[in-house]
């Protein structure tokens, strides 16, 4: 006999079910029992997952959390990918929670800085996506884990649609080490198109009494793209896209990014460009990519996750998306990730603070947002062995020591020198820096983007080459070279800006071939939302909040 | 609102005899209006005449203008500029796309 057992945990799952007992008709919970359940399930110090991500949360499930005093939900410890609900924030004012492990916090972040000032944030980390997921398999591996998924079957198969997100990369830890898996859903059927989750990872099972909300966060009207995007834009495609031959590349969620999309059909066709770049994406499936796809440029799309309105297309073009064997579009957040860490060879984003190294954060003093996927596509995986064409050329520029990797991947940072309301977006420190929150975190500061690992910046201004940049002052140079009329950019020394630019370093719209003069509206594939439809034959169907017409 | 008048020096344009001014942009929320015009009186200098609704960017202001006149040849050009809230970054963009059409040639 062992006196140290070493099965505690499948011991304890049993009887926390055991707990549950008739509460629930085998798997299933009445949505009126769902408190009672988790009171039985979950136990103090416990590690809880609750499924929430910047698009899709199991909602219900944090509003019936939410709902448990503090005598008998405490000492959680929560980790979980965003915090995106007030349900959430509830937990912490109750003080339900005892440590947070998490990525980002986007439109809960004023209430997280608030949280945070108040002491009431007991935060351990703030994580990339793939970096929370894979602790899920290491020191974060949850005891108990809320879900969400579209359909049930009656015995308990999961359903999760377009939007399949984390869901797996929750489950599958929780599963395998005896974690109870519980799931809302919008329905139980009798019958699921297809089984993402088979039954046997899943205990509990409710039928919730409205669907999850989907949130259309990828959608951007092309009608509100300015001029100046365009005009970076055209930059962009000129000087980095066709410089270096990208084929496969991954785009943030941004106007500037939309903007390129929608000139690939038109001003890239002028260029002879289509074939020669951006044949492999790693990307939502975007609405702004739609002219660009029916326009024959694309090969293949993988997602991190769905977007509302876009199932007929994808279905409609399961040559681009990948589908299931019932014909609907498939995701998968922890595998897209992963396609954008080691797949791609070019990540561009923007982003709201970028310092004079380089380093860029949405995190400010009331606004701690953090970073969700982005670290991990805009950095340079050091573990990539395949070389490509453009991973080799920005190597070379960097000029690697004998001792480092030969290529690099393009980390291109895309913004206007100004935020709306004339904020500037270049700093000489980033707000993230600041030493309240600092201390909040372990002395780290939450960087996004380390400047390191940025290869180019695109400004309304010109185009950065910080990869080939000799010395740290001399990238501090390329930087304020680029920053326009901000505060940091008005530092610039004229003859260093200059030298420089003889060295294309700095390269300005003239030097790129782009002619102010040329930049216009008439250039985007398609000048509105309606005009996407147009495109999709039909297929697109637009969020009401989308439609003017 | 302010308003204020500044010279650059900046090298001579031979101005297009097919033209009598270059415009870009307009008068509207968030714009602005450049307006290129001859002037023969000092033909080394850009000549700039700035109205903004939003007051308190005066050095952004002259800093764009200054790049631009030492980075194009516009000596002998008055520069009539009407804001009405644009970003920093669109004054750049507008007064590029003025130049641009003034020296296109006109088919």
């Amino acid at each position: 006999m062992a006196s140290n057992p070493q099965n505690i945990r499948r011991l304890n799952k049993a009887t926390r079910l055991r707990r549950v007992g008739r509460l629930a008709k085998g798997k299933f919970v009445s949505s009126k029992k769902v408190p009672e359940v988790l009171k039985q399930i979950i136990e103090p110090g416990d590690i809880l997952c609750l499924e929430g991500d910047n698009q899709k949360q199991a909602d219900f499930l944090a509003s019936q959390l939410a709902t448990l005093e503090k005598k008998d939900l405490h000492d959680i410890h929560l980790v979980m990918s965003c915090i995106t609900l007030p349900a959430h924030i509830e937990l912490f004012k109750k003080g339900a929670v005892k440590q947070v492990d998490f990525c980002y916090a986007g439109p809960q972040g004023k209430e997280v800085a608030q949280l945070l000032a108040d002491g009431k944030f007991p935060v351990g980390a703030i994580h990339t996506y793939n970096e929370l997921y894979a602790r899920y398999y290491v020191d974060l591996t949850p005891r108990v884990a809320l879900i969400a998924a579209v359909q049930a079957d009656r015995a308990g198969n999961l359903f999760l649609g377009a939007n399949t997100e984390d869901t797996p990369a929750i489950v599958e830890p929780t599963a395998f080490s005896d974690g109870i898996v519980f799931a809302q859903v919008n329905e139980i059927v009798d019958t699921i198109p297809r089984i993402d989750v088979p039954a046997d990872q899943v205990d509990l099972i409710v039928e919730a009494p409205y669907p999850m909300h989907l949130t259309a966060l990828f959608t951007r009207d092309p009608a509100a793209i300015t001029d100046v995007q365009i005009l970076m834009a055209m930059m962009a495609i000129r000087g980095i896209y066709q410089e270096y031959g990208v084929q496969t590349l991954n785009h943030g969620v941004g106007f500037n990014t939309a903007a390129i999309e929608l000139l690939l059909p038109t001003y890239g066709q002028e260029l002879g460009l289509k074939g020669k770049i951006c044949q492999y994406w790693m990307v939502n499936p975007l609405p702004t990519m739609i002219p660009a796809i029916e326009s024959g440029w694309v090969k293949g799309i993988f997602a991190v996750g769905g977007e509302v309105g876009m199932e007929n297309y994808t279905a409609a073009r399961s040559d681009i998306f990948y589908t299931g064997r019932d014909g609907t579009f498939h995701s998968n957040r922890a595998m897209g990730q992963l396609a954008g860490h080691y797949g791609i060879d070019m990540f561009i984003g923007a982003t709201l603070q970028i310092d004079i190294h380089g380093n860029s954060s949405t995190v400010s003093k009331k606004r701690i947002t953090g970073f969700g996927g982005a670290p991990n596509m805009g950095c340079q995986p050091l573990g990539r062995r395949h070389p490509s064409k453009a991973w080799l050329k920005v190597g070379a520029e960097s000029r690697p020591g004998p001792g480092a990797i030969p290529g690099r991947k393009l980390v291109v940072q895309m913004a206007e020198t100004f935020q709306s309301g004339r904020v500037p977006t270049f700093v000489e420190e980033l707000e993230a820096q600041d030493s309240s929150i600092k201390k909040a975190l372990q002395g780290v500061a939450p960087v996004m983007i380390y400047g390191d690992d940025v290869t180019h910046l695109v400004t309304e201004e010109g185009i950065a080459n910080l990869a080939a940049c000799r010395s740290i002052e001399e990238r501090q140079a390329a930087i304020r070279g680029v920053a326009g009329y901000t505060p940091v950019g008005l530092k610039r020394s004229k003859k260093q800006t200059q030298d420089l630019r003889s060295r294309g370093i700095i390269r300005l719209p003239e030097d790129l071939g782009v002619a102010p003069s040329d930049v216009s509206r008439s250039l985007l594939a398609a000048q509105d939302i309606k005009g996407l439809v147009r495109w999709s034959g039909g297929l697109y169907n637009p969020p009401s909040q989308f439609i003017d017409w | 609102m302010e308003k204020f008048a500044k010279s650059f020096p900046s090298k001579p344009l031979s101005w297009p005899r097919s033209k009598k001014w270059a415009l870009a942009g307009v008068v509207g929320s968030g714009n602005l209006e450049v307006l290129f015009e001859p002037n023969t009186k000092s033909p080394d200098k850009m000549e700039c005449h700035v109205e903004s609704s939003i007051p308190g960017y005066k050095d952004s202001w002259l800093a764009a203008l200054e790049d631009f006149a030492s980075n194009y040849s516009v000596g002998g050009v008055k520069v009539g500029i009407h804001d009405q809230g644009a970003d920093p970054i669109v004054v750049t963009l507008r007064l590029r796309q003025a130049y641009d059409h003034l020296i296109q040639k006109t088919p």
